[in-house]
Parts: C-alpha cells; structure tokens; sequence
C-alpha cells in the first residue's frame, strides 16, 4: 500500500519542487503525496482525525505556525508520537537542529535540496 | 546651503513630482522645473542650472534637441537622460553630445540620488566648476573614454560584497543584460577576487568607470592577489578583457552588443600601454570626495552558487523584525512600491500566459526583463529585502541565458510555467503576511525559502542535480 506522505510548507514552489522530485515514487505507486500551505490546518485536520501520514516533511519558518511547533504539538499526540517528521528548512544552526532533535523529529534537511537526497531520505525513513 | 542647481525636465506633471520628491532628499540641492525643451533653454538662459534631469520624449522641442543646444552653449551642464525607452542608440546619440549620465524609467530612487550626489560632490569639488575628466585621469588600462563620474566601493565584509554585486549586476540588467558579453564569467572572476581580496579582515576598494558600452571594473588589494585555480581559469577565459597584476586587477564589462549599437568612440585594448597604466594604478590614491556609498539594487546573473554564499545569505536573516513593527515604521512612500508590486500580479499571471501558449526566447525574455525586472527593482526601494531581490533576480538572469535551451523543450516549457506561476502566488502570500496582514514575527520569513526555490527552479530548467555540496545539509537523529 502507498505510503502516505505531507509536506508542509507556505511556499507553493517549494512544495512544487518537491512534489516533481518524488514524481517517480509518486506515479509508481510507492507514495501518496499530499500537502498543506498552513501548518495549523494540517494540525486540526491530524487533531480531527480526518488526516493521517507515514511521513510529514515540515518546513520551520512559516508565518501562521513555526514547523517545530507544530512537530512538538504532532508528537504530543499519541496517535502521531511514532510517526517521523523531517524538516525541511533553510535554517542550518545546531541550536534549532538540537530544538528538532529533543522534540523527537526524525532527521533534518537543509534547502536547497538535492532530489536525490530527497529520495533517499524517504525511501530510507519509510523503508521501501 | 542650496549651492547646486537642479533642474528636472519633464511634460508630464506627476513624473517632475516624483523627481522632486526623489531629488529633495539630497541634501545641498536648489530644484526648478521645466515641462518641455524650450521651457527648459530659457531656464538655462536665465538660472545656469548644474545638472538637468531632462526627460528624452516631450512635445515642442524634444530632450535630444534640447540637451543639443544647452550641452553646446554651456557644455559644463551635466544632463542625465531621464527615460523609459531604452535605445542603445539613442544613448549613443546621447553621448555623442556629451550627456554624461542615463536613467531608466521606472526610476531606482536610489540609484539617481547616489549619481545625484556623486555629480554635486564632484561639481562642488571643483569649486562649482564642473569639467570633464581627462583623458589622463581613467584608470583603467582598456578605454581612456570614460564618462565623467566614478563609483567607489570599500569592501570589507560580505555584506559589501553582496552590495557591490547587487550594484553592478544592476548596471547590467539596466543596459540590456540581454545581449550581455560574457557577463557570467566578469561577475565570477569579480565574486572570487572579492573573496581573495576581503581574507583575513582585509579590506579592498573597488573603482568603476563607464562608457555607454562598458563598464571598467578596477580593484585595488592591499597585498598582491595570491594566485587560485578559479581566477586562474576565469582570467583566461575573459582573454584580453581582464588584467590582473600585483595587487591590481582590472575587467572590462561589455555591455551591449558592438554589432548593434553604434560604436561610441572605444578604444582598443592597448597591450603595450597595459604595463604604464597599472603602474600609475599601483601608486593611485584613491579619492575620498566626489564618491559616495553603494546603492544595492537588481539583477545578478546564473552562477554556481556556493555554501559560502548561501551562509552569507542566511546571515542577514539573523535580526528578526515582527510585521507589524516593520509596517509601522516605514514611510509612506514604501507603501506605494507594494501597491506598485501588486499591480504586476496581473502582469505575472499574463506574461507567464503568452510565453505557455508561444513559448518563444522573445517572450521568455520578456516575462525576465517585464515582470521579474520590475518585480526586483520594487523591492530593493523596500530596503529590507536585498536577499530576495537577489534570488529573484538571479533567477530573471538564469531564465535569460537558458532561454534557447528551455524553449526547445515542452515538457520544461510547462515545467517552468507552472513553478513561476507557484513562484508569483507565493509573493503575493508573502507580501499579504507582512504588508496587509501583518501576522508574522518576522518579515525575512520566507526570504532565504525564495533564494532556495530560485536555485531549485533554476537546477530543474537547467538539468543540474543540485550539488549542494554541504555536509550539513542532511542529518538524521
């Protein structure tokens, strides 16, 4: 079954880049691709029950929610704690990398990204 | 003391007010106006205005005509054109008559207070006596003919790199960047050299001269340049249009296409002068008065864009400024240039249209210079947002040079359409958060995601794999 993953980001081009980097996993069935342009409706839709994900990537620097806000308040919830999120930001400094660390987050992503790590991160994380 | 004398030349009555209101700014100036030629001779006859903004299109006696007659009866005047077209021709016709400066239309605020001032120093510098400068006087070993101001550049750290770059790569973009002559590699060799030059806290200055057709970089270091594999292979490949020796280096910009435009009087490169005139360089003091900070506005060309740069970027992300104080604290006139921003949606949205449904180089070209062009220029006047005028532009620059590859391929053709229409939709939502809604607690928020996007919208179109080339870049915990 394709694995169901949400992107997160407030830049459409951003979500766009990454959803033609995944286009081969996408078309070949591997993943579902879905995204949100505001973290705070992702985070009452997850809350609501009415959606779900194997893997979130999450930008940080977003106007309405920060990424590790909303990574924090995701793993505060017992139906998401096991889920991995990656980041996806232009932010590098340890200090934030180490604020996503201790909420739990799976692995960071520095953009711009290569679509190859991209790839392999995924496939790694979800196992396929 | 109002001891410069400033007349703005122009028909229509919104476009003197906007001069003046841009032109009262610099301090010093004395302001009359004019609304055609003839109006503008008998200011001349009566006040000896020092510098005209003179306005090329007008009814009854034109700005050519006008500055014709005025530059010959008192050649002293320095006219600046003032205008939207431009005509490689016209500026050459222009300076056959001795106008010593060009403006385009939309004006860059900045840019026209910065030559404004520069012009006054220098006029006051010679005791109100303005002259050409001698053919003695340019610096630089490629063409004596040079106009009659220079721009000067302290650079000491990256931000003055970043500002000398967004500054001459607004010099190209403003002479038709279209038909630029191997820009790529003068900005390159600049960038490197800057790097080579600005190691260990050292500071360098850098000297720029311009004919209509070129623009003549010289920096000066304050060791002699080490020698690096990059520069190396740089030098080369700009042939006979770089010189570097000691601790000078000097690099010939063209700018315009030698084919179309009239020839202005450049001289050929001298081999056998080269050594003479690096010689004088070396012992060059370099003049404090007449010159004036730098002035960062638009457009920078493709180039590999390294982790040194993009830490640069991220920088000047540092301080973080809420919208809401951003908004209350900048002027009025701020405002207007998001009103101007958003008039260009429409613009966006239609340009982007014509080049899906004829996917020309023409109208790839077009959307570059039309939407993306404007687009930057507005947002350097907001100040704040160098880094993303930077990424826009470099994008607008990439899209110009890979114009013939993209346009032969359909697939990329839909490609890019649909990133730059997400790339349009994403401007407007930033501009919504900071301008209109003013809900972020942080206005660079989304500034160093647009300079990713670019590069990634620039690595689809053209072909690359983004070599990030960053250890850093990828981290699992």
């Amino acid at each position: 079954m394709a694995k169901r993953v949400i992107i997160v980001d407030d830049s459409r081009a951003v979500i766009a880049t990454a959803e033609l980097a995944l286009d081969q996993m996408i078309s070949s069935g591997v993943i579902e691709f879905k995204s949100y342009l505001n973290p705070a409706e992702l985070l009452s839709a997850l809350q609501a029950g009415s959606e779900n994900f194997d893997l979130l990537i999450s930008d940080v620097n977003m106007p309405q929610m920060n990424g590790l806000d909303l990574a924090r308040s995701i793993k505060m919830d017992d139906r998401y704690k096991t889920k991995p999120i990656i980041i996806l930001t232009t932010e590098s400094s340890e200090q934030m990398k180490m604020a996503g660390k201790e909420i739990g987050v799976t692995g960071w992503m520095v953009k711009p990204f290569s679509d190859d790590k991209l790839v392999k991160s995924l496939k790694m994380v979800l196992g396929v | 003391m109002n001891d410069i004398k400033l007349l703005i030349v122009d028909d229509v009555e919104d476009n003197r007010l906007i001069l003046k209101a841009i032109c009262r700014k610099i301090e010093g100036f004395e302001i009359r106006e004019a609304c055609d030629g003839i109006e503008a001779l008998e200011s001349v006859e009566e006040w000896h205005p020092h510098i005209i903004l003179m306005d090329v299109m007008m009814p009854r006696l034109d700005g050519f005509e006008a500055s014709k007659i005025i530059k010959k009866r008192y050649p002293e005047t320095v006219i600046m054109a003032v205008t939207a077209v431009m005509d490689p021709h016209m500026e050459a016709n222009m300076a056959q008559i001795g106008v010593g400066a060009y403006i385009h239309k939309p004006i860059d605020k900045e840019l026209i207070r910065f030559k404004l001032k520069n012009f006054g120093d220098f006029i006051r510098s010679k005791g109100g006596d303005y002259k050409k400068l001698s053919p003695k006087k340019a610096l630089n070993p490629f063409c004596s003919d040079v106009r009659n101001f220079k721009t000067i550049f302290e650079i000491g750290d990256a931000e003055a790199m970043m500002d000398f770059g967004m500054w001459i790569l607004t010099q190209c973009e403003n002479k038709i960047v279209a038909s630029c002559y191997r820009v790529d590699s003068s900005i390159e060799l600049l960038y490197e050299l800057m790097r080579q030059g600005t190691r260990d806290n050292r500071s360098m200055s850098i000297i720029i001269e311009e004919s209509f057709e070129e623009i003549f970089v010289t920096m000066k270091f304050a060791e002699a340049i080490p020698s690096h594999p990059r520069v190396a292979m740089l030098l080369e490949d700009l042939g006979e249009n770089s010189i570097v020796q000691d601790n000078i280096a000097c690099i010939r910009i063209r700018i315009s296409d030698e084919t179309k435009v009239q020839k202005a009087a450049v001289a050929p490169v001298q081999k056998p002068a080269e050594e003479a005139v690096l010689q004088s360089l070396m012992q060059h003091e370099i003049p404090k008065s007449g010159m004036v900070e730098n002035t960062p506005d638009v457009i920078k060309e493709k180039r590999v864009i390294d982790t040194e740069e993009k830490e640069m970027l991220r920088q000047s992300f540092v301080h973080k400024t809420a919208a809401i104080d951003y908004v209350r604290d900048i002027g009025g006139d701020v405002l207007d240039e998001i009103r101007d921003l958003e008039s260009l949606d429409e613009e966006w949205g239609e340009k982007l249209r014509i080049f899906d449904s004829e996917p020309t180089v023409e109208n790839l070209r077009d959307f570059a210079d039309g939407v993306l062009g404007i687009y930057v220029r507005g947002i350097n006047n907001l100040f704040e947002f160098t880094a993303l005028a930077y990424a826009l532009s470099s994008l607008g620059t990439f899209l110009k040079e890979h114009a013939d590859l993209v346009t032969q391929d359909r697939a990329k053709i839909k490609t890019l359409v649909m990133l730059l229409e997400h790339l349009g939709l994403d401007l407007v939502s930033w501009r919504e958060h900071i301008f209109a809604l003013q809900d972020t607690a942080d206005i660079h928020y989304l500034d160093s995601s647009f300079f990713s996007s670019c590069m990634q919208i620039e690595g689809i179109i053209g072909n690359k794999e983004l070599d990030v080339d960053d250890d850093n870049d990828m981290e699992f915990f």
